[in-house]
């Protein structure tokens, strides 16, 4: 018990200081600055300024949907340029070099699909350049020959310009040069000093202090043929860990440049404001997948996901910059915010190897770039409604008797959940498909015990495989030599949770489908169909690796880790999720919890912001990363409610169930250091708090399968800046204390100790929202204080939108399958609302494989509210009915009749004056059926 | 048991009765009484009887559905022929789990229930059975170990008294003793300064035996101090110099040293400073040990000092590679298969409960944890024939809950707790 771990730790501590040194926050040592990370530092020293790339239209090559162009500077490496015009007003802009000495890495598995092309034709060219058509009206690429620059005019409007601030920069692939590579030693003093000798006649000679900067001056002398190596290029050591660089440089740069925009969102995973700030005199945004001890907020310091997506936004224009590269990537912001001048918004992305591939989302409007986006990496995996609701996790439930324990003190406190969690000690001795004999002996006696109250579990499966010869995993990862190699070729190990730890290589496909393969059930011993999966540590975690990480010089097949890092993440998802299809034969949607992510961990399930504490800026900064998450593409996004490190306080916790109830992915966790969490054990008072938050999700869970069925289908976020639905308010650009789930809630959640209220903005000029628990009718287009108490979550429905709750909370949201629906009809100004209903079995694809689904409008107007099928090529028998309907913002009736199956009934009704709101009795129709309700 | 198949009987009769309004118990039937129109419960609305378990919530008290889920935070009867009825959370009413053992709440899911009554009626009587058995056995128990701790506690006071005599006796000692030393001490000082006086007089006797006023040939204090105010007003007569010869006299051969009268003083003196610090002494260990029996005696035992037979023993348990003592009023400790011993927390009080205020005890300010708070540890009493420890979790990292078992913590309001029916 708590002395092994104690002792366990002891044991460990010398490679788990660093992890687990119980600093107040995060040690910022154990991370690089860009300073510190070569090519960063390399790269940065570039400044703005004229390219000396220059495109040589002779080379120009057109065919109907691609466009080459050979791309040449002083030092007379040519670079390949690739422009596509892609479905859906997209371009793309690769940039390779023409003859590599060896292959540069090009990302596989990320997008859907090759993507559409369109043809492109030649407008205009001259000596000067090319006009390219992108189609539309008047959508032109201007290429600049002299120097290189690409862009993108709509009409007169200048979009955005690609190289114009002259960053394009392409560490070409080259050897080593021998006198260098057999001076160079590895640390890191004597090799600043062997570079330093090796180049003693150089004008370049820099000051290892001073490296990266001088580079500017570099750049303006260039000497044609001899290209200096520069510091870092050939081997880096941080810390103790030194990085081999067998392939050199390898770094890529370009800046793109966005006239008229302030407001850029996106580029996950940060613990900072949803807008992005400029980095002048600061790090750049850096995106490489790191495992954050305690991290911290307000900073652009790299975290456990990544995804290159970057969103411009103004009143006229909404678009994307998609940066394909899984490499350690820093992306510089610097805003022009001069009030005399246009604004002007200039990015500068920077990797450490591969190619340049970006895809121009070019809008116009929100919903446009995240459609463009969707086409490109998919759309979010459509869920099993269960996994919406609410799952109640810890680090960790002892026993079996203590899951039982926690499930019946749910049903006893009538508190509904879905879904509980087993963390790391389940597994007997952290090799995971395995359970700990003492604690956990009949794992599928406790999976039936929650099976008999419709409930599920989570058990996690961690990607680092204790080196154990008697383990069947390892034996049979190592046999089929399925791990990471190293850098000298042998089987790649680091110290994990279990001690000695190989990483399979999921980047391998034969990899992945053996690791699928492992979730059968008779693969994973105890497991049941209503065991699913969480995917920790995926950055990869790497206890006494550099960054707490992988080397980056380790091998996948002919791959460094360098070039694929920020992908690795995504594939133990992929694979997971693959698994839990096949083991059911195709049939069962998958869920899927990972912590690492990349561009396209959407379609694997869901994700949580990792690690953080119970504190309030915690709390508080959980709505902007989730947000940032939605831009660009995760919708499942949520944290951990409560807090994983430390205690949080009576009123935090309940404050985070009410926000966590109205966050895509509800879970609540703990770290083992901590005292128990369960709802109960806080007195009645608050423990009546917790089970009205956790009552209000289930409620809404038809609104909430709803927004996810949509996010699956058309790529839109379900949790949604205002500015999202708003985008030519510009007081809601920089919002980040609220939110839009779909278009028609709006929610507020109190994240502030003490408080008595909070301000709301209500967008939306003309319109109105309707406090969704008392009905109360606000203007649109105003700031509004919204006096709080401890029961208060601030939530608003749009007038003009229908919404659809179930009511009759049960204790898992799989037992309230078939209950009526009732109906919140908010009136606009005008009288008139819309919104759908959604409803199919909860968890099979046959929604997708058989059309077994029911869509339908409902659209009240001209004082009668219809249902009518959207999808009618779909059928899905329900029981579910309509027992009640609210009219919010309405007159009086004299009566009220449904018409149904050509049968007409009257229906009972009620009205408040007070609130202006009509509440139909029971029409008692069907909910997959069509009918009408007449106002008179 | 006669009485349950009464009310068993009564309940048989009661279902065929109200077997229209679904969900109530007999106690409500009253309310439910069929006429043309409900009063709900609470009085805040009357709507038509046939909206009674209609499947649509008019009440906001949820009395119009007690058979349906319609109504949020609404309860239905179970009736549970032939075992204990009860309420349960009207969301529980068709929603395919079996929640009353007569499957009463499955009336309209697709879920079979079967009617498990019988058997869990039948075992729970056998259970309640053995229960009353041992909770009879443990009371009378109970009995023996209150009988068992009050003649401990008389043994515990008498002891206190045979202290407390005994530490007044070395008062009475120590009072005598230290009057004595003081006397000794005194004698010694005085003879000292008469024979250092005494020095400047060239007389042949000794200056005690001239002082011996009486011939008795004992020298008193008295006498002694006397003879030397005569030597001090003989010096005032004598100049400044009888002083720095008397000064001089000091570093040369003390002579009370070779005086035999001051050697037996200082002897004496001695012996009595010694008698005295081994009085002392003792006093302090039978002061402490009063101190420590009266601390113990003021703990709470329970209202019958039930408890204190418990006080003077520990007991084990092991779990896994753990080994786990637990001494209580004392301390809790688990030791690991290497020997290490580490402390779960040193006796605190009684977690006071409303319901019962010798339910739970709690250890704390153990040894802290690696990174965390101090161990501590809850014990939790139940009723059992014998006395030993059930079993030891740690639910959170360093916090323990053991639960431990003894006739003593057998309460007479257990009796009633049996079977006990919502009628």
């Amino acid at each position: 018990m708590a002395t092994l771990i104690d002792r366990m730790c002891l044991q460990l501590v010398l490679v788990l200081s660093i992890y687990l040194g119980m600093t107040q926050a995060v040690d910022r040592t154990n991370f690089k600055t860009c300073q510190q990370s070569a090519f960063c530092s390399r790269q940065r020293a570039l400044r703005p300024g004229q390219s000396s790339y220059r495109a040589l239209l002779d080379t120009l090559e057109l065919s109907d949907s691609r466009l080459t162009l050979q791309l040449l500077n002083n030092n007379k490496v040519r670079l390949l340029l690739e422009l596509y015009r892609l479905q859906g007003n997209i371009t793309r802009v690769k940039i390779n070099e023409l003859k590599p000495i060896k292959p540069r890495y090009e990302v596989p598995d990320v997008l859907i699909t090759e993507p559409q092309t369109e043809p492109m034709s030649v407008v205009a060219q001259d000596e000067r350049g090319v006009v390219l058509s992108l189609g539309g009206e008047d959508r032109r690429l201007y290429v600049n020959a002299q120097p290189f620059r690409l862009d993108i005019m709509e009409g007169q409007v200048l979009l955005l310009s690609i190289n114009s601030q002259g960053l394009l920069a392409f560490e070409h692939l080259r050897l080593r040069k021998d006198t260098i590579s057999h001076k160079i030693t590895s640390t890191v003093a004597s090799m600043w000093d062997k570079i330093k000798t090796v180049f003693s006649s150089s004008k370049d000679q820099t000051d290892p202090e001073e490296a990266g900067r001088t580079e500017d001056t570099q750049r303006n002398n260039e000497d044609e043929e001899t290209e200096v190596d520069q510091p870092g290029m050939w081997e880096e050591t941080f810390k103790s860990h030194a990085d081999t660089k067998p392939n050199g440089p390898s770094s890529i740069s370009l800046d793109f440049s966005l006239p008229g925009v302030e407001h850029v969102y996106g580029l996950p995973e940060h613990a900072d404001s949803l807008q992005l700030k400029n980095t002048d005199g600061g790090d750049p945004y850096r995106l490489y997948n790191l495992d954050v001890f305690q991290y911290e907020l307000s900073n652009p310091m790299a975290l456990y996901g990544a995804v290159p997506v970057l969103i411009s936004h103004n009143t006229h224009r909404t678009m994307g910059l998609f940066w394909l590269n899984t490499a350690e990537t820093w992306v510089d912001i610097s805003s022009r915010q001069d009030p005399a001048q246009v604004p002007q918004t200039d990015v500068r992305w920077i990797s450490e190897s591969g190619i340049i591939d970006v895809f121009l989302m070019l809008g116009p409007k929100p919903a446009d770039v995240f459609s463009q986006y969707a086409s490109l990496t998919g759309t979010q995996a459509f869920p099993p409604l269960s996994s919406l609701a609410y799952h109640q996790s810890r680090w960790n439930y002892n026993n079996q008797e203590d899951v039982a324990s926690v499930d019946r003190g749910f049903d006893e406190h009538d508190i509904p959940y879905d879904f509980i969690w087993l963390d790391i000690e389940h597994t007997d001795g952290k090799r995971y498909f395995t359970w700990d004999k003492k604690n956990f002996p009949q794992p599928k006696d406790m999976l039936q015990g929650l099976m008999d109250k419709r409930r599920k579990m989570v058990t996690i499966v961690d990607p680092h495989i204790k080196v154990d010869s008697s383990f069947k995993i390892h034996s049979e990862i190592r046999s089929k030599g399925f791990y990471i190699k190293n850098k000298d070729g042998g089987d790649y190990e680091g110290w994990c949770w279990p001690g000695n730890a190989g990483y399979p290589d999921f980047t391998n496909p034969e990899m992945r489908s053996w690791w699928s393969s492992m979730f059968a059930y008779d693969q994973y011993e105890g497991s049941m169909e209503n065991l699913y999966t969480w995917n920790d540590m995926n950055e990869p975690s790497v206890f006494n690796g550099p960054e707490v990480t992988m080397h980056k010089d380790a091998l996948h097949g002919p791959w460094e880790h360098r070039d694929l890092h920020n992908l690795y993440g995504l594939y133990v998802q992929m694979a997971t999720a693959e698994g839990q299809i096949r083991r059911s034969g195709g049939l069962e949607r998958p869920f899927v919890l990972s912590r690492s992510f990349f561009a396209g961990s959407q379609r694997y399930g869901a994700v949580w912001t990792g690690d953080n504490a119970a504190e309030w800026g915690h709390l508080k900064v959980s709505i902007p990363m989730c947000l940032s998450l939605s831009l660009v593409g995760i919708s499942f996004c949520g944290a951990d409610v409560g807090g994983f490190f430390k205690t949080p306080g009576t009123e935090l916790l309940v404050r985070w169930y009410q926000a966590g109830a109205y966050q895509p992915f509800f879970r609540s966790h703990a770290h083992l250091d901590t005292p128990r969490r369960e709802p109960w054990l806080f007195g009645p008072d608050n423990m009546a708090l917790i089970r009205e938050a956790v009552r209000q999700r289930y409620a809404l869970l038809p609104y909430w399968y709803l927004q996810f069925y949509h996010a699956h289908r058309t790529g839109q976020p379900v949790m949604r800046a205002l500015w999202v639905e708003y985008p030519h308010d510009v007081s809601t650009f920089s919002i980040d204390d609220e939110y839009l789930i779909g278009r028609d809630l709006l929610v507020h959640p109190v994240t502030d100790e003490r408080s008595t209220g909070v301000n709301v903005y209500l967008p939306g000029d003309g319109e109105v929202w309707y406090d969704v628990h008392t009905f109360q009718r606000h203007e649109g287009a105003q700031n509004l204080h919204i006096p709080v108490t401890m029961s208060t979550i601030p939530v608003f429905q749009r007038g003009g939108s229908i919404i659809c709750r179930k009511n009759r909370v049960r204790r898992s949201s799989s037992c309230m399958e078939n209950d009526p629906f009732t109906l919140y009809v908010a009136l606009d100004p005008q009288g008139n609302a819309e919104g759908e209903l959604y409803i199919d079995d909860g968890h099979t694809f046959k929604h997708e494989t058989d059309r077994q689904f029911i869509q339908r409008r409902l659209r009240f107007t001209a004082n009668t509210l219809s249902s009518s099928d959207l999808s009618p090529d779909s059928q899905f028998p329900t029981a579910s009915w309509v027992e009640k309907v609210f009219i919010l913002g309405a007159q009086k009736p004299k009566g009220v009749t449904l018409t149904t199956g050509g049968a007409v009934s009257s229906v009972e009704f009620e009205f408040d004056p007070v609130t202006a709101v009509v509440t139909l009795r029971k029409p008692d129709v069907n909910a997959g059926v069509d009918w009408t309700i007449q106002l008179q | 048991m006669h009485c349950h198949i009464l009310i068993a009987v009564v309940l048989w009769s009661i279902s065929i009765d109200s077997q229209t309004i679904r969900g109530i118990s007999l106690s409500y039937k009253r309310f439910y009484r069929e006429r043309k129109s409900f009063l709900c419960i609470d009085g805040s609305k009357l709507i038509p009887f046939d909206q009674v378990n209609d499947d649509y919530c008019d009440c906001v008290d949820g009395s119009d559905e007690p058979g349906t889920a319609a109504c949020p935070g609404g309860r239905f009867y179970c009736t549970n022929l032939g075992y204990r009825p009860h309420y349960i959370p009207s969301s529980r009413v068709n929603d395919a789990i079996c929640d009353c053992c007569d499957a009463s709440d499955e009336y309209n899911s697709h879920t079979l229930c079967q009617n498990t009554c019988r058997d869990l009626g039948q075992t729970e009587r056998e259970e309640v059975k053995s229960q009353m058995k041992a909770l009879d056995e443990g009371l009378r128990l109970k009995q023996e170990l209150i009988q068992e701790g009050i003649q401990m506690w008389q043994d515990k006071q008498a002891q206190l008294r045979d202290l407390q005599r005994v530490s007044d006796d070395l008062q009475t000692q120590l009072d005598d003793l230290r009057k004595e030393d003081v006397r000794r001490k005194e004698e010694v000082d005085a003879l000292r300064e008469l024979v250092n006086s005494h020095r400047g007089h060239n007389s042949t006797e000794s200056p005690v035996s001239e002082s011996d006023r009486s011939r008795d040939g004992s020298v008193t204090v008295k006498e002694v101090q006397a003879k030397l105010a005569d030597i001090q007003a003989e010096g005032r007569d004598l100049s400044e110099d009888g002083a720095i010869i008397r000064g001089s006299s000091v570093p040369g051969q003390p002579a009370e040293e070779e005086d035999p009268v001051v050697k037996a003083a200082i002897s004496a003196a001695e012996k009595a400073a010694a008698e005295l610090k081994r009085i002392e002494d003792a006093y302090e260990a039978v002061y402490m040990e009063i101190r420590d029996l009266r601390e113990k005696l003021a703990t709470d035992f329970g209202p019958e000092r039930e408890f204190l037979f418990l006080h003077i023993q520990c007991f084990h348990q092991k779990v896994n590679e753990y080994f786990y003592e637990l001494c209580p009023f004392n301390q809790v400790t688990q030791t690991s298969a290497s020997g290490a011993e580490v402390s779960l927390g040193k006796w605190g009080s009684w977690a006071d409960s409303r319901e019962n205020r010798y339910g739970q005890m709690k250890y704390v300010n153990g040894e802290p944890c690696w990174q965390g708070p101090t161990r501590n540890t809850v014990v939790t009493l139940t009723c059992g024939t014998e006395t030993a420890m059930r079993s030891v979790k740690e639910p959170s990292k360093c916090q323990y809950a053991v639960e431990f078992q003894t006739p003593v913590a057998c309460r007479l309001a257990q009796r009633g707790r049996g079977i006990h029916s919502e009628l």
